[in-house]
């Protein structure tokens, strides 16, 4: 691969694109900051860990609840950064997703709609690599909400816990049963403290510091690149 | 919305001293931190570096070694380490490496001196470490914990309230009587030139006097009780009930040099009677046969049960259960001989082990064995010691001195020898050292008299004392032995539990907790020909020669203080449910807190270990 490419990933030149076309406002805010190139030493990056929770898992019928998140740079997670929206949903949530994430019907609806919760997301994540756990399902209802609020969709370089750990685990000819990845159970294996609570707040300070201990295990006395961790 | 960081906060609620800030302030506190991940074997601060966070140890563990390598300590989950750097000045000396993969909270330098000046009890968690802390946690429990305590910790100058009452020997009877008619008294000094020279009491001139038929006019010098029993003013009110006790006696003059300040009696002492060992013993004196004295037995622990709810110290309880167990012995033996007959050649009683180090407890078995005059022949008297010793041991087990499982007693024949024999026995453990031998030094080492000839009894301690504290090899060989016991603690400052048997995952408080520590003070004081036999008489005892530096016996006086207390204090626990005190203790019962204190307590009983090792360079004999 040559130079050029490799300085200006396929990401870099889709910001670029997009910056043109994306409407004043968060979004094009957002957009102006070049992502981080893949060449880079991973300690000199600055992450976001974030996650959401969702009433389902269908991102066309169901939504977000609440995103909580957590920066982090080379020195560590700085909580006092940290933050945790509720999101008032623009349906009835179904009754199941009240009984998963404890959360009751006031609650939620005394919450801020999604979007004036969006440009809080983006202002935290600008300059920052995107960091969860199965960030999929989290860009798909984060992108959705990005195209229906901004007509815009969602660009982030990301780093994906779970991806980075069954990479890891292929490489070494393992095949992970299912439940051997969740994030609890990963947690475990770096000897990470068990968190009982499960919110958006919570999960995100745990796919957090899951990818601390993972990339300090990758990194051992080598240089590791923000390349070779990203998804 | 409210960042609640619940799963940290519920951390905190757990981990001293954040424990100890109160709730508000307590909540304000997971904002503030850094999280850091180290994974084992990376290096977390380096010397030179400035630090600017206090560390907290969430998952894993650290070691901080010194800038020449030595390992200083090694740290776990719930510990905290950076705060003395910050105190000093923020520049990093040590070196502190994860040595398993670690999460750590950081906390502001700033946010650290905002807590450090605001709340007391902090900033004393991190005050020096170690033995300070732990006096400073026993102290504070002393003080606050108990009145009663306090009334027992009294000294006896602060406890005397009115001027002696006291007429000189050779006033009449009937004046001495009317003086404490008119004083109100039960009992009076009788002093000549400002000396004492007696005491009379409400009893004695009931039964000297009245029951005599003696005239009122003689001088009262002739019905007193000559040479009375006294004590130092410097003395705490403990001291004088155990004196008390001891002698059977229910008054007792206080006196500063040649001055006598006045008299105190049980009830002066202990107002609530919690603590009625002077009343159990003179109880005890007074049976006549052994069934009796079962009986009075029956009561220990029921003294036991009061005086640790008084809140009174593992030193005390010990120094008191002892000396009921010793006027048992003694009125035991007085019976056995008006039950057998006068014993034909002259002999010692003598208590061994935690008896004699005055350290028994509510469920300690008899140590005992019998020294006799060297006129002893096995032919002629063989066959009375041996009925005495079993008749004795006997009554023992039934008043609650259970056999020794290890048949350490004078009804053992081993243990039934004339003087030359004890003599030659010593002479040989200490001259051709070996494991067995060793043992029988643990045990035999600590001796005390209980009755009979108190001369044969110092005849042997005297010769034993000097000889040991010339033989290097054998002081080599009962230092190796000290060391055959160690404190529970693993390598992450983790306990090490039982895992076996029906004491699966508990603590053994006495086998890895006390006898380290009792035999650490027994090698000491050999070494140093000290003669005392008390634990923490014969640590002050090194103390004072030198054989131990001035913060090792008081860090080592601080950690069996601590140990003890737990472990009498769960003896106490068990007792109220029910069931048979044991030393086996679930460590889960302990708070955060005392967790800590107690790890402190054996890392200082590891610490003299070492230096004991070093100084024998002990690994030779492993």
């Amino acid at each position: 691969m040559s130079g050029f490419l490799h300085q200006f990933s396929r990401l870099e030149i889709k910001r670029r694109h997009l910056l043109k076309s994306a409407p004043e406002g968060p979004m094009r805010d957002y957009l102006s900051q070049p992502f981080p190139s893949r060449r880079k030493r991973y300690e000199e990056l600055r992450y976001l860990a974030l996650d959401t929770e969702t009433t389902g898992l269908d991102d066309l019928h169901d939504q977000i609840l609440s995103i909580g998140y957590v920066p982090i740079d080379g020195l560590g997670i700085h909580l006092r950064d940290a933050a945790y929206h509720l999101v008032k949903p623009y349906r009835e949530i179904p009754e199941q997703s009240v009984v998963i994430h404890g959360l009751t019907d006031d609650e939620v609806y005394s919450a801020d709609s999604i979007e004036s919760v969006l440009p809080k997301v983006l202002k935290a994540l600008k300059g920052r690599v995107l960091i969860a756990h199965y960030a999929s399902l989290d860009l798909r209802f984060l992108g959705w909400a990005c195209r229906r609020t901004y007509r815009c969709p969602l660009l982030v370089p990301v780093i994906d816990t779970l991806d980075l750990e069954y990479r890891t685990m292929r490489h070494r000819n393992q095949y992970p049963k299912k439940g051997e990845m969740t994030l609890d159970a990963l947690r475990v294996l770096y000897n990470l403290p068990r968190y009982r609570a499960h919110n958006a707040l919570s999960d995100a300070l745990a796919a957090g510091e899951l990818f601390m201990a993972q990339a300090s295990h990758r990194a051992g006395r080598r240089r590791l690149l923000f390349g070779d961790l990203a998804s | 919305m409210k960042v609640e960081f619940i799963e940290i906060l519920d951390f905190l609620n757990s981990c001293p001293p954040f424990d100890a800030l109160p709730d508000e302030e307590r909540e304000t506190l997971p904002p503030k931190l850094t999280v850091r991940y180290a994974r084992r074997g990376q290096l977390i601060m380096e010397p030179g570096e400035m630090l600017d966070s206090l560390q907290i140890i969430r998952t894993g563990a650290v070691e901080i070694h010194m800038r020449d390598g030595r390992l200083l300590t090694r740290l776990e989950e719930g510990h905290i380490f950076g705060a003395q750097t910050l105190l000093r000045g923020r520049r990093i000396f040590s070196k502190v490496t994860a040595i398993e993969d670690s999460l750590i909270y950081q906390l502001p330098s700033d946010d650290f001196f905002s807590l450090f000046k605001q709340y007391y009890d902090f900033k004393v968690f991190f005050g020096p470490v170690g033995g300070d802390r732990l006096r400073r946690a026993i102290r504070k429990n002393e003080e606050t914990g108990f009145g009663s305590v306090q009334g027992m910790n009294t000294l006896l100058a602060d406890l005397i309230t009115r001027e002696p009452v006291w007429v000189s020997s050779d006033a009449p009877i009937m004046d001495a009587a009317q003086m404490m008619v008119q004083e109100r008294v039960s009992s009076l000094l009788i002093m000549d030139d400002g000396r004492l020279t007696g005491l009379i009491t409400d009893q004695d001139i009931r039964r000297r006097v009245v029951a005599r038929g003696r005239a009122y006019s003689d001088p009262v010098g002739t019905v007193m009780t000559g040479k009375p029993v006294s004590i130092v003013d410097r003395r705490t009110a403990f001291d004088a009930l155990i004196k008390m006790a001891k002698y059977n006696i229910h008054h007792l003059p206080v006196h500063r040099g040649e001055e006598v300040l006045g008299l105190v009696t049980p009830s002066d002492l202990d107002p609530y009677q919690r603590t009625s060992v002077v009343y159990l013993v003179g109880e005890i004196a007074k049976m006549s046969t052994v069934e009796e004295l079962r009986t009075s037995s029956l009561q220990i622990p029921k003294l036991f049960l009061s005086l640790s709810e008084s809140g009174a110290s593992a030193h005390k309880i010990c120094h008191t259960l002892t000396v009921v167990a010793n006027s048992i012995a003694q009125n035991i033996l007085k019976i056995a001989e008006e039950t057998l007959g006068e014993p034909p050649v002259a002999y010692a009683w003598v208590a061994t082990g935690s008896q004699a180090r005055d350290e028994l407890t509510v469920q300690s078995d008899q140590d005992n064995c019998l020294i006799l005059e060297d006129e002893y022949d096995p032919d002629l008297h063989g066959d009375y010691f041996k009925r005495f010793s079993e008749f004795v041991c006997r009554a023992l087990d039934q008043c609650g001195y259970v056999f020794c499982p290890g048949d350490s007693m004078a009804s053992n024949s081993q243990w039934r020898q004339p003087l030359s024999v004890w003599k030659e026995y010593f002479d040989r453990w200490i001259n051709e050292p070996d494991p067995r031998s060793i043992m029988f030094c643990g045990i035999f080492f600590d001796m005390k008299f209980i009755h009979g000839d108190e001369r044969l009894f110092w005849k042997l301690r005297e010769c034993v004392a000097h000889h040991a504290s010339q033989n290097q090899i054998f002081l080599a060989y009962m230092a190796a032995n000290a060391l055959s016991h160690r404190p529970p603690l693993g390598i992450f400052r983790s306990f090490v539990l039982e895992h076996e048997g029906q004491h699966h995952d508990m603590l053994d408080l006495k086998k890895n907790g006390v006898i380290p520590v009792v035999d650490l003070a027994r090698v000491n004081a050999l070494k140093d020909g000290i003669q005392v036999v008390n634990t923490r008489s014969r640590i002050q005892a090194s103390q004072k020669v030198g054989g131990l530096s001035t913060s090792g016996a008081r860090d080592l006086l601080a950690a069996l203080n601590f140990i003890n207390n737990t472990r009498l204090r769960y003896h106490a626990r068990l007792m109220v449910m029910g069931k048979e005190p044991d030393n086996f203790f679930p460590p889960d019962d302990l708070s955060d807190l005392e967790r800590h204190h107690l790890k402190d307590a054996f890392s200082v009983v590891q610490t003299i270990q070492s230096a004991l090792e070093q100084r024998y360079q002990l690994s030779r004999f492993k």
